[in-house]
């Protein structure tokens, strides 16, 4: 018990271990391809905002470059004022004419800027609102665009669906910071997981905002699902060989008890005799030297009728005396009564277990086994008599297959009943009984085999004469010998 | 061969733990004239028999205390001469064979059949006599050689050789007459009648002397 809870603590955590390793490769594969999706993503946000802004650069030098047109200074119709149309996120366009100054002092400020970098600069800055100023000093006229950010994200090229993508992208610069996809809520966002952050200025020197997207994924995003399906195989694949090597260990060990019992068995029996040889040989011993002796005596001339009348007395004194011992034997050997054992037993179970130990010497000889049983058979027995009964029948029939080319052999067994008998019956289609053996067959001590003790058969016999039952053989007209077991029924079952 | 046993006839020693196995096989055995000691312990047996009488000893391998073929092993390493015949019950090859290495004489199965028991017997005692009287010559043999002098021992030598008394007197350097005289008195002491007695009873301890004083005397 002890021993095999001990084996069963090694199964749980090696099926344990085997589980987390797979769940925690899971998770970090769905971690990894999550990682490299968003840094996609926010690669392409990067590349997309960039292209919007370095048009902002292009379109202050155009305006630089060409200079307003002299005879248009009313401003009404200056060609400028038309990109708020063509550009959505072009709010307004002002100018500074020369020898004017900006009604705005910041973008004063951001002109001088301009002039000494030599490129736009930043004028005011309300990202929060998403608004800002590009100027760009040129001579004699300079230009600034307000620009809305919000206008300027190009959805149509978007990579993710802005209202419903967990991914946080913001534009930050100076402390300030426009949301341009919300992400999930802050409050939604796990505090315990991995975060992923991507930081990169825009590729435009005038307007040098830095990208942030970031992602959060909280423990409850992992494949639980698919961490869940291997668990389950894991363990579903960890019980069935847990069960297969149980399997074939009970198996191993019904062998060796099998095969050890019949070691047992024959040992017994060989002290058996061995002790018996001697306890017989000493008083035979002594009649045959006793009468021998009063022969000699008699013989002689003139006989020597008293030494030899006192040889007789003491051979038949002997003689007795190997009967007792014959009586004592007897007396030991015999089995104790065993019809308190009598149960219940399904012919049917007990033809199965039989074959199933005897599988591999079935298989030894290329003998497959065909069980014909039709109806439910309940026979009144003793279990492991009944069983003995069975196995040595099988046996002796597999015995007697291995004179029949192998592929001839045929070892059929039936279970059937009738009025109040039940009957098992073994048939091989083996060489069958000698005719002069058929009366002796079942005497102890009578063995056609070399090796045999001649004791199995003469067994099976009073084991079932002992629960009321018969054993018999006969030989099929059609060759091979029948086997067959006569039992009573268990009363009031079939 | 059913007379009356005397104190001088050949005595078996019989082993066995069992008395009416001891009676029976005592009465069988006195059929034939031989006497027969019972033991019943093979321990008692061990220490008390007698080692010089003629006789066999008849052994039975399964007692109590100590088996057949201990008490054989212990008569093999005590020298005892007596040839030994075991009886067993259930008597297995190995057990058999086992018994012969170890010098058993038979080996016989029980219950043991009157002909073959008195046969192994009677071949048994008379093969002991016959090895006894051939000791006994042989020492007697050998107590008469000790007796001769260093030069009646090479002519004896020379005489078991087929060498004539010229030769021998050649070869030791002695006149024919001195040779002759050593020839009579060799003749005397050994007790020999013929010179064919002589060289059947002493080439062999000739020969033997020859081995271990010769090396010597080349040297």
């Amino acid at each position: 018990m002890w021993q095999s809870w001990q084996r069963l603590k090694w199964w749980v955590s090696g099926g344990i271990l085997l589980s987390l390793a797979g769940a925690v490769l899971l998770a970090r594969l769905s971690l990894d391809e999550q990682r490299a999706l968003f840094e996609t993503d926010a690669r392409i946000v990067h590349r997309l905002l960039s292209q919007q802004v370095v048009q902002h650069d292009a379109m202050l030098a155009t305006l630089a470059l060409l200079q307003p047109v002299p005879d248009s200074s009313s401003g009404a119709s200056s060609p400028e004022q038309r990109l708020p149309v063509l550009y959505p996120q072009i709010l307004s366009v002002q100018r500074r004419d020369p020898e004017q100054r900006w009604s705005d002092p910041l973008l004063t400020q951001a002109e001088t800027r301009s002039r000494q970098v030599r490129r736009a600069a930043l004028g005011a800055l309300d990202l929060p609102a998403g608004r800002y100023q590009l100027v760009l000093a040129a001579t004699p006229t300079s230009y600034a665009l307000t620009i809305d950010a919000r206008a300027m994200v190009p959805w149509s090229e978007w990579p993710m669906q802005a209202d419903t993508s967990p991914v946080r992208v913001t534009l930050e610069h100076d402390g300030q910071q426009y949301v341009v996809q919300p992400g999930a809520a802050l409050d939604d966002r796990p505090s315990r997981g991995w975060h992923f952050a991507f930081h990169k200025l825009l590729a435009a020197e005038s307007q040098p905002f830095d990208v942030v997207a970031t992602l959060s994924v909280g423990w409850g995003q992992l494949p639980w699902g698919l961490m869940l399906i291997w668990v389950l195989g894991v363990t579903a694949l960890l019980a069935t060989l847990h069960h297969l090597q149980r399997q074939r260990s009970a198996r191993r060990r019904a062998e060796e008890l099998l095969r050890l019992g019949q070691v047992a068995r024959l040992n017994t029996l060989g002290e058996l005799a061995a002790g018996m040889a001697h306890e017989l040989n000493q008083p035979l011993t002594a009649v045959l030297a006793n009468t021998q002796a009063a022969q000699r005596l008699l013989n002689e001339d003139p006989p020597e009728l008293a030494t030899a009348r006192n040889a007789m007395l003491q051979a038949a004194a002997q003689a007795r005396r190997a009967a007792e011992v014959v009586g004592r034997l007897r007396q030991t050997v015999e089995r104790p009564d065993r019809s308190g054992q009598h149960q219940p037993v399904a012919a049917v179970e007990a033809v199965r277990r039989a074959l199933y130990l005897l599988e591999p010497e079935c298989q030894r000889r290329d003998v497959a086994p065909v069980l014909d049983a039709p109806q439910a058979v309940t026979l009144l027995a003793d279990p492991v008599a009944l069983d003995q009964i069975v196995h040595n029948l099988i046996l002796n029939a597999l015995q007697a297959l291995e004179q029949v080319p192998a592929a001839q052999r045929q070892l059929k067994l039936t279970v059937s009943a009738q009025q109040r008998r039940g009957e098992i019956t073994v048939a091989d289609n083996g060489p069958g009984i000698p005719p002069e053996v058929l009366p002796r067959l079942f005497e102890p001590f009578f063995s056609t085999r070399k090796d045999g003790l001649g004791l199995g058969l003469s067994l099976c016999e009073s084991l079932a004469n002992g629960m009321g039952g018969s054993l018999d053989a006969t030989n099929a007209p059609e060759g091979g010998a029948v086997f067959r077991l006569q039992l009573p029924l268990a009363e009031g079952l079939p | 061969m059913s007379a009356a046993p005397d104190t001088l006839s050949p005595t078996v020693h019989l082993i066995d733990d069992d008395q009416a196995v001891r009676d029976g096989l005592g009465l069988l055995i006195g059929t034939v004239g031989l006497r027969v000691q019972p033991w019943s312990d093979p321990q008692a047996f061990l220490g008390n028999f007698d080692r010089e009488g003629i006789g066999a000893i008849v052994l039975d391998v399964r007692m109590p205390g100590i088996s057949g073929l201990s008490v054989l092993d212990t008569l093999v390493a005590q020298g005892v001469d007596q040839p030994v015949i075991m009886l067993t019950g259930h008597g297995t090859v190995d057990m058999c064979r086992r018994a012969f290495k170890a010098g058993a004489a038979e080996f016989l199965e029980k219950p043991v059949n009157d002909e073959a028991l008195l046969e192994a017997l009677q071949n048994a005692v008379r093969q002991h006599v016959r090895s006894r009287q051939r000791n006994e010559a042989d020492r007697a043999a050998r107590e008469r050689y000790a007796q001769l002098s260093e030069r009646e021992r090479e002519v004896l030598g020379l005489i078991v050789e087929g060498l004539t008394n010229k030769e021998i007197g050649r070869a030791l350097g002695l006149s024919p007459r001195t040779v002759e005289t050593h020839r009579a008195n060799l003749f005397a002491k050994l007790q020999a009648p013929s010179l064919a007695q002589l060289i059947r009873h002493y080439a062999a301890l000739v020969d033997a002397d020859d081995g271990t004083a010769g090396g010597g005397g080349t040297a």
